[in-house]
């Protein structure tokens, strides 16, 4: 973990900026995902946390140009790779990026590995595509990086099917397909929901060696706050398809200032008294086609005010933390706002 | 002083699975001769990690499968052995809530169809006391009498686990078995069930079996905790008592895999080694001996016997075996 993160200093590798992900439905389409701005720095891990359906997975899908076409769309703003513009690129190129620059590790371990094929089949992939390397020598490959992810008996598990292994074993594999092509990018999407919390731990140590030992940068996703106090350096948190609060890890659990977010936090059950109420945010989050006028936060928030209700609050910040909330904007007069969206575009364009 | 209301004696489950034509039929020992008491009142924890048993026990108990062997006493009578019908009277008195809000729920009927079928299957009460009981219920769980005629797909998952919870609550049972109620849950929505849980348990004065894979949660709600490997009990003790100093190798591991709270926090963790074993085929002596740091000869070939300490807690492990 890196002391006090700038938000800006670093030079970035992965920028988003202004990121809206649509999804067409029959008549219209409906925005999933609204002004999304963030940077990730070589070798810097990132937490995207959220509830069941913020956003989280369509984000990461939309980085890896990987959202379902054609309903799936970015409908505004863009997404750069080592200052390249990679939000429109063709599919070849994106293909050509996928594996090699950026790698991703889904959700789901069992769905994303083909049950016909032997483990080393399917780790061969990476290596075929992107490096010229005779057969034996893929294998040796293969059976190394198998092994630095503790993986026993590598020599025999390399030609065995993914049913024939536990969970955490596949989640392993998956992790090893992902880093086979050295990618500066690592995208888990929650790695280990799945898993029982002695392999999450050996999950989340691996993710964590290999960010220190490759310089791999990490965007982890996750619903779990305790997985984002472990590994990740900073972090943004999601509710209703915007990032409603942007900062680093210690910052966030020191003094988170979004109402959601201090709700999070306090509702954890190790914060609360044993036995006690524990502290709970009431009502339910919205869905999408029910979005509510203003802040999305508002039908649950303990502090709305009129405002609240009425124009969704701009996203400010002092550089290296930010928040989307009214309770944090000077002045909630018609005008400020526009100088304030303003303000946040150009933050985004200058970190 | 306390009394106990279930007693659960040398309990066995084993699934046979087949193997195809030719060759004999395996076992899993889903449970393997599991036993403990729990007391009029309180909330009895059960963790451990996916697989080791901790749902087949709570729906052998209920006899949702029938067991393979001991004995269930429940307010002394031992319902083990009850013919279908007498089985079916006592569940009145022992209810289930499930992990899956989405499942649990028949998607045809109304709420108010989903919450007075109980009382009507047990033949309590006239059809409109019935209905004025649902309505009742329904406020309680913090739901509203306007929801009574919508159905569940209309509910999200929190709100369709506050009927679940209705549903069992509405018997007025003794004991209720909740086997993972929150898992599915978000985060915001999972603190307001538990707040409900604690709540019910005060009003109703209930008996909880908590079933959960989530230390946070059984360290917040429960009195005691059974902890289980591969179908057995490895320790049981008080709440505190088990977090603040856990015996057994295999939950001091568990205990500490769970995440921090706070990026400052040191890490002082014991780092398993592999994967669970298959209960089709677990290691001898002491299943847990393959990952154990503290292994030592005999865990290999003997069994240790879950053994009560002075202070009133039970461990299963050699090291703690008083020769
Ligand atoms: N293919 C699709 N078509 C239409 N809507 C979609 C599609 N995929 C996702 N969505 C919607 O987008 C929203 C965000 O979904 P997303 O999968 O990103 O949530 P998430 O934050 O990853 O949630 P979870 O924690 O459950 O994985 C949801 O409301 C979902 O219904
Ligand atoms: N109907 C069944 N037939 C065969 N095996 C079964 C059956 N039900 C459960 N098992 C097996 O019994 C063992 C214990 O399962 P159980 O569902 O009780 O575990 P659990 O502790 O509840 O796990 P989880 O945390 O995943 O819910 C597992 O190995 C499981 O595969
Ligand atoms: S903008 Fe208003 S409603 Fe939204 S989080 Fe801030 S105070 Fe609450
Ligand atoms: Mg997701
Ligand atoms: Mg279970």
């Amino acid at each position: 973990m890196k002391e006090g993160i700038q938000l800006s200093t670093l030079k970035p590798l992965l920028e988003i900026r202004n990121l809206d992900v649509s999804f067409r439905t029959q008549d219209s389409s409906l925005r999933i995902v609204h002004g999304l701005n963030l940077t990730l720095a070589q070798g810097e891990t990132i937490g995207i946390v959220g509830e069941s359906g913020s956003g989280k997975s369509v984000t990461s899908l939309a980085i890896m140009g990987l959202l379902p076409k054609p309903t799936g769309f970015i409908s505004n703003g863009e997404i750069l790779l080592d200052g390249r513009k990679i939000s429109d690129l063709k599919e070849k190129e994106m293909r050509e990026l996928r594996g090699n620059d950026i790698s991703m590790i889904f959700q789901e371990p069992m769905t994303s590995l083909n049950p016909v094929f032997t483990i080393g089949d399917q780790l061969s992939e990476p290596l075929k595509r992107h490096k010229k390397m005779s057969r034996k020598e893929r294998r040796t490959r293969i059976i190394d990086m198998l092994r630095t992810l503790g993986i026993s008996r590598p020599e025999k598990i390399i030609d065995e099917y993914p049913h024939q292994l536990s969970g955490g074993m596949r989640q392993r594999i998956m992790i090893s397909l992902a880093m086979l092509g050295e990618p500066k990018l690592l995208i888990a999407d929650e790695p280990t929901t799945a898993l029982d919390v002695t392999i999450q731990a050996q999950i989340l140590d691996l993710i964590r060696t290999i960010n220190k030992q490759k310089n791999t940068s990490v965007m982890l996703i996750t619903h779990d706050l305790g997985v984002v106090a472990e590994i990740c350096d900073k972090v943004a948190v999601m509710y209703a398809g915007e990032i409603v609060e942007y900062t680093d890890v210690r910052t966030l659990f020191d003094k988170p200032l979004h109402p959601y977010t201090q709700g999070l936090i306090a509702s954890m059950p190790n914060m609360n008294e044993r036995k006690g109420e524990l502290y709970s945010i009431a009502g339910n989050v919205p869905r999408p086609t029910d979005l509510p006028k203003g802040c999305h936060f508002s039908t649950r928030c303990m502090y709305a005010m009129d405002c609240c209700h009425e124009e969704a609050p701009p996203t400010t910040s002092n550089g290296c933390h930010s928040v989307r909330c009214w309770l944090h904007v000077d002045q909630p007069e018609g005008h400020s706002v526009e100088i304030e969206e303003e303000k946040n575009v150009q933050y985004a364009v200058r970190s | 002083m306390s009394n106990t209301l279930l007693e659960v004696k040398r309990l066995k489950k084993h699934f046979a699975i087949n193997n195809g034509l030719f060759k004999d039929k395996s076992y899993v020992k889903a449970v393997d001769n599991v036993s403990f008491s729990v007391m009029k009142g309180e909330t009895f924890g059960i963790v451990g990690e996916s697989g080791c048993g901790k749902s087949t026990t709570g729906r052998t108990i209920l006899r949702l499968n029938e067991l393979t062997s001991g004995e269930v006493l429940f307010d002394g009578q031992d319902i083990s052995t009850l013919s279908y019908e007498d089985m079916r009277k006592a569940r009145r008195k022992l209810q289930m809530v499930f992990q899956d809000p989405y499942a649990s729920l028949n998607p045809k009927k109304t709420i108010r169809q989903i919450l007075t079928e109980p009382l009507r299957v047990h033949g309590l009460f006239t059809k409109k006391e019935r209905e004025e009981k649902a309505a009742e219920i329904i406020e309680i769980v913090g739901l509203h009498v306007s929801h009574l005629d919508r159905y569940p797909h209309e509910f999200s998952g929190g709100q369709r686990q506050r009927i679940g919870i209705a549903r069992a609550v509405i018997l007025q049972p003794d004991l209720i078995i909740a086997d993972e109620p929150v898992s599915a849950l978000d985060v915001s929505i999972q603190s307001q069930v538990i707040n409900l849980l604690l709540r019910l348990q005060m009003d109703f004065n209930l008996t909880y079996i908590f079933i959960s894979h989530d230390l946070g949660v059984v360290k917040h709600i429960t009195d005691r905790v059974a902890v289980m490997y591969l179908g057995r009990i490895v320790e049981l003790a008080k709440t505190e008592d088990l977090y603040d100093q856990p015996m057994h190798p295999y939950t001091q591991a568990l205990l500490s895999a769970e995440p921090i709270r706070h990026p400052d926090q040191k890490r002082d963790r014991i780092i398993l080694k592999g994967d669970v074993p298959s209960p089709v085929s677990p290691p001898s002596g002491c299943t847990f001996h393959t990952r154990c740091v503290s292994c030592m000869e005999i865990c290999k070939t003997e069994i240790p016997l879950l053994e009560i300490m002075e202070d009133g807690r039970s461990v299963a492990c050699h090291l703690y075996n008083k020769m």
